[in-house]
């Protein structure tokens, strides 16, 4: 394909050559993916570009799995997994990652909770020996579980004296409602007081099984079969038994743009969100592509429109959730001083409509593709990357979801970028649009 | 520090830094990651802000293409382009798939030589800045670190926003970031690519693109000092409603100070490792649960300039106090009680496992690179890291603490929320 219309300007411009065709990067490196016995799957990916190893568990349980009265309580579990199991007292894990030179984290989303750990590749196997200490022994000294509290409790107060992550909360309940998918992953500090040992005891009971989980080692890895070997001696005997989960409900937005309004600091925020789709839905690379087409880069329309021709924002934004259920496609503006709101917010509506309404030229579509490709290849560079990503796919979707999503995005065209966006980026079927005003103004 | 680690030191300082080269073959992603970086940012400019907005303009337009078209130019390739400035130095760094090299290798020599600073994207690049930094007033975090930092370093240009003030964005002009940028180049450049690359062929055409700049070298004048002219204790009143933010710190050495690398492993012990490992996090989020995150340093931010300690904590008004006491025992208690022999074995074990993880992708190949040439340190050499801390012992780490912790200049500034508690937003009708 050639590059169309870049010499209309014609000042001088260097030779363009032509652009390659666009290949669908996939994951990189050799997965293979069996379950054992007790029900995990495991998946192991050998790519050896460097010394390195990173271990993935993700649990099939996340905030939606909560019942009303355990609010936070899948977020406080993760906590807890750092506190203590029978060959890792307090303390113990985080030590041993640092005697290791390595790193570790977790996180939890509404759909799943993610545990990883990233070693040089002759040590690696410790992962495996301290995710399977806290699968099968999991301590919960009530100490630990009333100090852990305090620490989620900081956590809230951090999030709610940031603007935008405040307003995010509160916009996203708006939209959602009584749907699971609106509760806040951390709870509320009144929610977080009435769980204790039983209730997170019962929870870990209920997920926590090897059935409901998604092992994933990647990188330089060696031998396969020693490999495997080392994940059935250390899983093996985990029971099985994980609750069965219930599907994620439908999401009933009311037809109609409603709004809410905080105040916070001196600087006017908006976060607009709209229901999108399902990361499995069919609609859903089209809209991914919409996202880059209005926020991905510096010539996007959201940039172009509000930043750097309109000069209204300081920033603009688009973001689309990757969820089992219908995820929330999001708009985000952080207004110029001395530019009234409404008229920020006038322009963006006015690109959602323009964008539901004419073609996106050729050339605009080529270049979000791209946008689209080479940021995944850049965002893979990295083992531990390479190895959330399997473990994403495997345990919502399958491992081929990922390359499925960008033949798609290669695949769309002007028209079904315009009907799926006729479907998605009209807030009048349903919207919340939430304001972050200055205090000074209240 | 063995004597071998000093010579290499030594035999690695500069020579003629007008221009630097680097390149390196990185096997695996097919992308390439070019770094031009121009010495002296921040910590060279007259006039607050000067750094970064000039970094920022050499994305705004040349001598060929205006902003839209360089951005659409780059997107089409599914290239990331950044033009930035920093303390050291500013630049522009340029991502690229690895076939695209060459188009990306000129784009990149055509912002740093062909630069316009247009009158009307420089107004609006000042009123973004102005924005941006009335934006992250709203966070109380970083307020309570600007004033920290203020109290640590000023009148040096470590103790102000990178984007300066809004006094002196204000007064800036289009012409201060073209005189920025002349001096700039006189002051000579490094300019480094990594990836799935001919090495050899594109040092060849960064060479010839970048020619101009191997010049004589018009070196910066120094910073101003520091100054401890600034009370010890501070509170701001931000705008949060719920947090405080406690710093505490003093300034340290600068990167290649022979202790730097000892401070490196005082680091991980006190609270830069692997989660919540160090004694500072382990004490005041672990055992006390005050805080989300508790972290401490001996070397944050250490360049060309001295680093600094400092122990941060965000925690609630009512036990900040207590969260300040249990950071200073626990220093108190480096200085009296010591380490323990496994404390310097496992931050050791800690440093040398990080490498791979260092060294992973383009990007971070490109950036040590020319990192090692601005310190004039080998970082990328993985053995030169292994030796600097191999000798390193619990003798000498206490020795590198006594020398450079002293709880008695400790400087504390206290982020208080001043705001009050709202209720949950309302819906409008």
């Amino acid at each position: 394909m050639t590059r169309r219309g870049l010499g209309q300007r014609g000042r001088g411009l260097r030779r363009f050559r032509t652009l390659a065709p666009l290949a669908v990067p996939r994951l990189p490196g050799t997965a293979e993916v069996s379950r054992l016995a007790n029900g995990l799957t495991v998946c192991v990916l050998h790519h050896p570009q460097a010394p390195v190893v990173t271990s993935a568990l993700w649990y099939g349980v996340g905030t939606r799995d909560e019942r009303p009265d355990e609010r936070g309580i899948a977020h406080f579990l993760e906590h807890m997994m750092f506190k203590g199991s029978t060959h890792y007292p307090t303390g113990e894990i985080d030590h041993r990652t640092q005697a290791l030179g390595g790193s570790n984290n977790a996180f939890t989303s509404h759909d799943a909770t993610a545990y990883y750990f990233s070693f040089a590749s002759d040590r690696w196997q410790e992962a495996l020996r301290i995710e399977s200490d806290r699968l099968i022994g999991l301590t919960l000294d009530p100490q630990q579980v009333e100090s852990e509290r305090q620490v989620i409790v900081e956590e809230i107060a951090m999030y709610q004296d940031d603007p935008w992550d405040a307003l995010e909360v509160e916009v996203h309940a708006g939209l959602y409602g009584e749907h699971p998918y609106g509760k806040p992953v951390l709870g509320t500090a009144e929610s977080l007081a009435a769980i204790g040992v039983p209730e997170l005891r019962s929870f870990h009971h209920r997920h926590y099984r090897p059935d409901n989980a998604v092992l994933v080692v990647a990188g330089d890895l060696g031998d396969t079969a020693t490999v495997r070997r080392e994940i059935e001696a250390t899983f093996g005997s985990a029971v099985a038994g994980g609750e069965t989960r219930s599907p994620v409900p439908s999401v009933h937005v009311p037809p109609g743009v409603r709004r809410l309004e905080r105040r916070h600091g001196e600087v006017p925020r908006l976060l607009l969100a709209m229901p999108g789709t399902a990361a499995a839905d069919e609609d859903h690379p089209a809209l991914r592509l919409l996202v880059t087409l209005l926020a991905g880069g510096r010539a996007s329309r959201l940039q172009r429109a509000l930043v750097d021709d309109g000069q209204l924002c300081l920033s603009a934004t688009a973001d689309l959730q990757d969820t089992v259920g219908t995820g929330c496609l999001t708009c985000g503006l952080e207004v110029l001083p001395g530019i009234e709101p409404a008229v920020a917010e006038a322009a963006l509506l006015a690109e959602l409509a323009r964008a539901r309404h004419e073609l996106f030229d050729a050339e605009e579509i080529e270049r979000a593709r791209r946008i689209t490709l080479a940021d995944w290849v850049f965002g893979h560079e990295r083992v531990h990357s390479v190895a959330l990503t399997a473990g994403f796919c495997l345990s919502q979707f399958d491992l081929e979801h990922t390359e499925r999503q960008l033949q798609a995005i290669v695949e769309c065209d002007a028209d079904r970028l315009r009907t799926v966006a006729a479907r998605y980026l009209d807030p009048e079927r349903g919207a919340l649009l939430g304001w972050s005003m200055p205090e000074a103004g209240q | 520090m063995s004597t071998d680690v000093l010579t290499r030191v030594e035999a690695s300082l500069p020579t003629s830094p007008g221009l630097t080269v680097r390149t390196r073959r990185v096997i695996g992603a097919p992308v390439v990651a070019l770094r031009a970086w121009l010495r002296g940012g921040a910590r060279a400019e007259d006039k607050p802000g000067q750094a970064l907005l000039t970094g920022r303009m050499l994305g705004e337009g040349t001598a060929r293409r205006d902003f839209q078209r360089i951005a659409v130019d780059a997107e089409s390739y599914g290239m990331a382009l950044s033009a930035h400035g920093g303390f050291e130095v500013y630049g522009v760094a340029l991502d690229a798939l690895a076939s695209d090299w060459e188009l990306a290798v000129d784009w990149l020599a055509e912002l740093i030589f062909e630069s316009s600073f247009p009158e009307e994207r420089f107004s609006f690049l000042r009123r973004q800045a102005l924005a941006e930094l009335e934006s992250l007033e709203d966070q109380a975090d970083v307020v309570t670190a600007w004033s920290f930092l203020e109290q640590l370093y000023s009148p040096h240009p470590l103790g102000r926003p990178q984007l300066g003030d809004a006094a002196a964005l204000t007064a800036l002009s289009r012409e201060d970031c073209v005189d920025f940028h002349a001096a700039g180049r006189a002051r000579g450049a490094i300019v480094t690519a990594a990836g799935e690359i001919d090495a050899p062929a594109v040092e060849r055409r960064l060479r010839e693109r970048f020619a101009a700049l191997d010049a004589r070298v018009i070196p910066g004048a120094p910073p101003t000092a520091p100054s401890d002219a600034l009370p010890m204790r501070r509170r701001v009143r931000t705008r949060a409603a719920d947090q405080a933010h406690l710093y505490m710190g003093h300034r340290t050495v600068e990167r290649r100070h022979p202790d730097h690398a000892a401070l490196e492993m005082l680091s991980v012990v006190l609270g830069s490792g692997a989660g919540l490992a160090g004694r500072i996090p382990a004490r005041v989020r672990e055992r006390e649960g005050l805080a989300y995150t508790a972290v401490a340093s001996v070397a944050s931010g250490a360049g060309s300039d001295p680093g600094r300690l400092v122990v941060y904590v965000g925690t609630s008004p009512e036990t900040v106090a207590q969260a300040e006491r249990a950071a200073r025992e626990e220093l108190e208690r480096l200085l009296t009680d010591g380490l323990t022999d496994l404390e310097v074995k496992e931050a050791r074990s800690f440093l040398f496992g990080r490498e791979p993880f260092r060294r992973e992708t383009a990007r971070q190949w490109a950036e040590m690179m020319a990192e090692a040439e601005l310190f004039a340190l080998p970082v990328d050499d993985p053995e030169w890291t292994i030796l600097k801390y191999r000798d390193l012992d619990r003798a000498a780490l206490e020795s590198a603490a006594r020398r450079h912790i002293d709880p008695a200049k400790l400087k504390v500034t206290l982020g208080m929320p001043g705001r009050s508690k709202k209720k949950p937003a309302e819906p409008v009708p």
